[in-house]
């Protein structure tokens, strides 16, 4: 199959596509084997031996990386946190990817009405707010990871369907569509099995990218407090360090770490998508 | 003239669409259609006045129908927290949005104009190779985590900037341009806009950079080669001319789309702009307050849009004369 | 002579190894002559005479050779003594002026440009020159503020022949000025520029693929193939007696710019890979006259009076251009 090819062939070409398809591993593993990798419970409030709170201790002993106003282990909420990033971030992806390839396919293909309705349907996904939807969401639906899914969903997939249209659109012209269509086969299977596989390089293009969108989204809807208040994840911990004056405080092992996590996960997926761009469109080089 | 009217059309057709939709979402949420406008210090007869206002005892229909036609008139309804005005609450604070966004963009695109051009210019050299990866960063970065790095840095730990709002309190000013070109509100000002340029700078400087790459291959940048022009000339008044246009674009984009994703950044900085308006809002249940933040936010988004459509088709000679 | 090229190497760079693009190429063109450099696409000769401007991509290398005008040895300059040249001494007419036009200028604005930056001029004399140069190339003077999209394309050949002319220069290096246009503009297009040359007395350097062309306007010919000079001299000489098989081949190739009608054969096969060049004569592999010594040099063959070529059996070109001018010899050459 073409696209695992061309998926296997990025590590290879391309050093800084391969630091970040490392990274996601890495960020895998640790989500993962969170469990045998934590020092404490992440939301264990914590007691030392004279019964007093823990908190605002600074890494060091017991705790890397130090404690929250709360008393709780940051460490273990960073490393939790992964879980936490990874699983919003995969879903949101594969949610949005979906539906914008499948719009994108059946837009490029069919044309005509159906084409200029979709697009008219984008065009208004693309005249909301995206963050200003998402908190409104957050704030009718229950405070939870979905709402940030959803709400890429939602708006987030005419980015991917427009490029996968336009690709589909060259595509339906070329001979070995037309030979296909020649032998009978009817039209939804010609763009699934056909088409389809050809643009499947392209959404895992959007895809690569889709799963920083919806950690950094994470983020700030958790940073603003409509995130659900019963996971760790790294943008609760941002929120709570903000809320408990860690900034006046000069805690910067507090709230440093989880905003360098969400960096090397973004960053992970932006050198990915990079990668996966000189092998689909390679640039003629000097 | 054709094209400028179809874009219109199509722009009110989008504004159309997305009040339509925050119209449903806000009468269909959970609980009675009534909590949307009623919350427990409204009195029975301030609560029957919205009832009357609003239709909220009509059909659906009909109610759509009212909450479009107040929406032309501009009335948007009552703030529960205010008790004022929606419009009146909203247009109070959106100016510090207004300014906030352009002064950040402003920053962000002087600046990566002249790195993307400097970044193309020395391609394959190390600072290309330092420089991509470092500019990658400042995009993956969550922009509040930024500001709360800088605040801590600068305004608590070496306490050269202030650390929230948008002036000191118990502050007086004659009038409101004297208010905003103060030093106070400046001082106020600088940290939150510096937050966001670091942001906002890497598009222009990735879209610049790769504009320009694409234009220095071109053959008339040979040609001009041949013709032994210099290289500042070269580069500014021919590669750089042609590099920008897409970048003027996104400029336009850019003021849509940052007065509502400055939502984050006005609420580490506490500076008191729409988004801000809008987390508080919706955070206090006060639910006219928040539809009216919302849509002013995206009445922004997709006018701007309209106007960033229009301007590349200005300002590009071949398509402006192409549609003569 | 204006200009002597002589033995020029020059190398591209490529990720695969350095690719010898032009291999020991020498050439004169005398003041005032109009020399058609010819060969198929590959062949070199535009990175031969774009060399001689020295603007070349990042990947060139000159490993190589001289290249004199008017005595000056242009390869050993420093750029911004060589800057001093390009456009006052030496021109450029590019293949297709839609690319080599600055898309958001408006043309009269290119060509004052020029005039002014580096003639010296103030606006309004460079205003009335740009007039003047219109004038010569047969453009109404009201087109200098068009953009360059607004212009068909045998009136931005001429506006880039206009442009060239801008300085005075001594040589215009022309790239396939006509290649990009249909036959009737190109007649149109070369006749003008045939008339101005004789008119200010320039020396054209008029690289293109057409044979047909060269033998329209030029006084000289070179031919090249894969990065060498196989023949050249007086342009009536190479045509009416070509000495290497590869300009009879090229000859039946293109039909006549003025002429009756020909049988057309082209010649088959295609030029060797410059990155690892064959032995001895590069031609050998589509020749249908090869023999066994040719997988040595070819020495130069002096034919007649500037005319040389570089052939094994250049001394029986008289014979071999009989069976030459027959269609069939064409045919069936790489499958032996």
């Amino acid at each position: 199959m073409r696209w695992l090819n061309t998926a296997a062939a990025i590590p290879r070409r391309d050093p800084f596509a391969f630091a970040g398809l490392l990274l996601y591993f890495v960020f895998v593993l640790i989500a993962i084997f969170a469990d045998s990798l934590i020092t404490h419970d992440p939301r264990e409030i914590l007691f030392d031996a004279n019964y007093d709170l823990v908190r605002n201790l600074a890494p060091g002993g017991d705790h890397i990386l130090g404690t929250t106003f709360s008393g709780r282990d940051i460490y273990s909420q960073l490393v939790m946190g992964t879980r936490g990033a990874l699983i919003v971030g995969v879903t949101a992806a594969v949610c949005v990817v979906t539906i914008g390839t499948v719009l994108g396919l059946i837009s490029g293909y069919f044309g005509g009405l159906t084409d200029t309705l979709l697009m008219r349907l984008a065009d208004i996904a693309l005249g909301v707010p995206f963050l200003p939807f998402v908190i409104v969401l957050a704030a009718f639906l229950n405070p939870s990871q979905w709402n940030v899914v959803i709400g890429i969903a939602l708006l987030l997939w005419p980015q991917s369907a427009r490029v996968i249209r336009a690709q589909v659109m060259s595509l339906r012209e070329r001979a070995f569509i037309e030979a296909a269509r020649v032998t009978g086969a009817g039209p939804w299977r010609i763009l699934f099995v056909h088409i389809a596989p050809n643009v499947l390089s392209l959404s895992f293009l959007y895809a690569s990218i889709a799963v920083g969108w919806a950690i950094l989204t994470e983020a700030s809807i958790s940073f603003l407090g409509f995130g659900p208040s019963n996971s760790v994840t790294w943008g609760y911990m941002l929120q709570d360090a903000y809320a408990s004056q860690a900034l006046g405080r000069g805690q910067y092992y507090w709230f440093v770490p989880p905003g360098l996590c969400i960096i090397a996960v973004v960053v992970a997926g932006f050198l990915i998508s990079r990668g996966y761009e000189e092998i689909l469109f390679p640039k003629l080089k000097d | 003239m054709a094209y400028f009217l179809r874009r219109f059309a199509h722009m009110l057709f989008v504004l159309w669409a997305v009040a339509t939709i925050l119209f449903f979402m806000f009468r269909l949420m959970p609980g009675t259609p009534l909590a949307a406008f009623i919350d427990n210090t409204t009195t029975a007869e301030q609560q029957a006045a919205l009832i009357a206002q609003f239709g909220l005892d009509k059909p659906l229909g009909e109610q759509y129908w009212l909450f479009l036609t107040n929406l032309m008139q501009g009335d948007l309804g009552q703030s529960f927290f205010f008790k004022k005005p929606v419009v009146e609450v909203v247009m109070e604070v959106f100016p510090n949005s207004v300014i906030l966004t352009l002064a950040s963009l402003i920053i962000a695109y002087a600046f990566g104009i002249v790195a993307g051009a400097y970044l193309a210019w020395r391609r394959g050299s190390w600072v290309e190779g330092l420089g991509i990866p470092l500019v990658l960063t400042t995009r993956a970065a969550p922009e509040f985590w930024l500001g709360m790095v800088l605040l801590a840095f600068f305004s608590f730990h070496l306490g050269w900037f202030p650390s929230g709002g948008a002036n000191s309190s118990g502050s007086d000013w004659s009038s409101d341009w004297q208010r905003v070109t103060s030093l106070d509100y400046l001082s106020h000002l600088f940290l939150p806009a510096i937050t966001l340029a670091i942001y906002l700078q890497g598009l222009p400087l990735l879209l610049m950079r790769s504009n320009m790459l694409n234009v220095l291959q071109e053959e008339f940048i040979t040609m001009a080669r041949m013709k032994g022009l210099s290289t500042w000339t070269i580069v500014m008044r021919h590669a750089a001319r042609n590099a920008l246009l897409p970048v003027a674009t996104a400029f336009a984009l850019g003021i849509g789309g940052a007065v509502g994703g400055n939502v984050v950044v006005e609420t580490v900085f506490s500076w008191p702009g729409i988004g801000r308006l809008l987390v508080n809002a919706v955070s206090a249940s006060d639910y006219p307050l928040a539809q009216g933040a919302f849509l002013m936010i995206t009445a922004v988004l997709v006018v701007m849009n309209f106007i960033a459509d229009v301007t590349y088709h200005l300002l590009d000679p071949r398509v402006r004369i192409a549609t003569r | 002579m204006l200009l002597e090229v002589r033995d020029l190497v020059i190398d591209y760079r490529a990720t695969r190894g350095r690719v010898r693009a032009v291999d020991g190429v020498s050439f004169d063109v005398p003041a005032g002559a109009v020399v058609g450099v010819v060969g198929e696409s590959g062949c070199g000769k535009t990175t031969a005479v774009r060399a001689i401007t020295r603007v070349m991509p990042s990947s060139a290398v000159f490993a190589a050779g001289s290249i004199s005008l008017d005595g000056v040895d242009l390869v050993g300059l420093s750029e911004r003594e060589m800057k001093k040249h390009l456009w006052r001494d030496i021109a450029y007419v590019p293949q297709s002026a839609m690319n080599a036009l600055d898309p958001v200028w408006r043309v009269g604005k290119q060509i004052e440009e020029v005039l002014v930056d580096r003639g010296g001029m103030n606006r309004k004399a460079a205003r009335a020159r740009a007039e003047d140069l219109f004038a010569m190339v047969g453009l109404e003077a009201k087109r200098l503020g068009d953009f360059p999209h607004q212009f068909s394309g045998g009136m931005r050949q001429r506006a880039s022949i206009a442009l060239a002319l801008a300085l005075s220069p001594k040589l215009i290096i022309a790239d396939e000025p006509v290649t990009a246009l249909d036959v009737v503009i190109q007649r149109q297009v070369l006749d003008t520029f045939a008339d101005l040359q004789k008119q200010l007395g320039l020396s054209v350097i008029l690289v293109t693929h057409d044979i047909s062309v060269v033998a329209y306007v030029c006084d000289y010919v070179v031919v090249m193939y894969a990065g060498k000079v196989v023949e050249s001299g007086p342009v009536a000489d190479v045509l009416d007696t070509p000495g290497h098989p590869y300009t009879m081949g090229l000859y039946n190739a293109f039909p006549e710019l003025a002429g009756e009608e020909r049988e057309l054969s082209p010649i088959e096969g295609s030029p060797p890979d410059l990155l690892d060049p064959p032995k001895g004569c590069r031609f050998r592999a589509r020749c249908p006259f090869a023999i066994a010594v040719c997988t040595l040099d070819p020495p130069e063959h002096i034919i007649g009076t500037g005319h040389v070529a570089y052939c094994h059996r250049a001394s029986e070109a008289q014979d071999l251009r009989e069976t030459a001018k027959r269609t069939e010899t064409w045919v069936g050459v790489t499958s032996e």
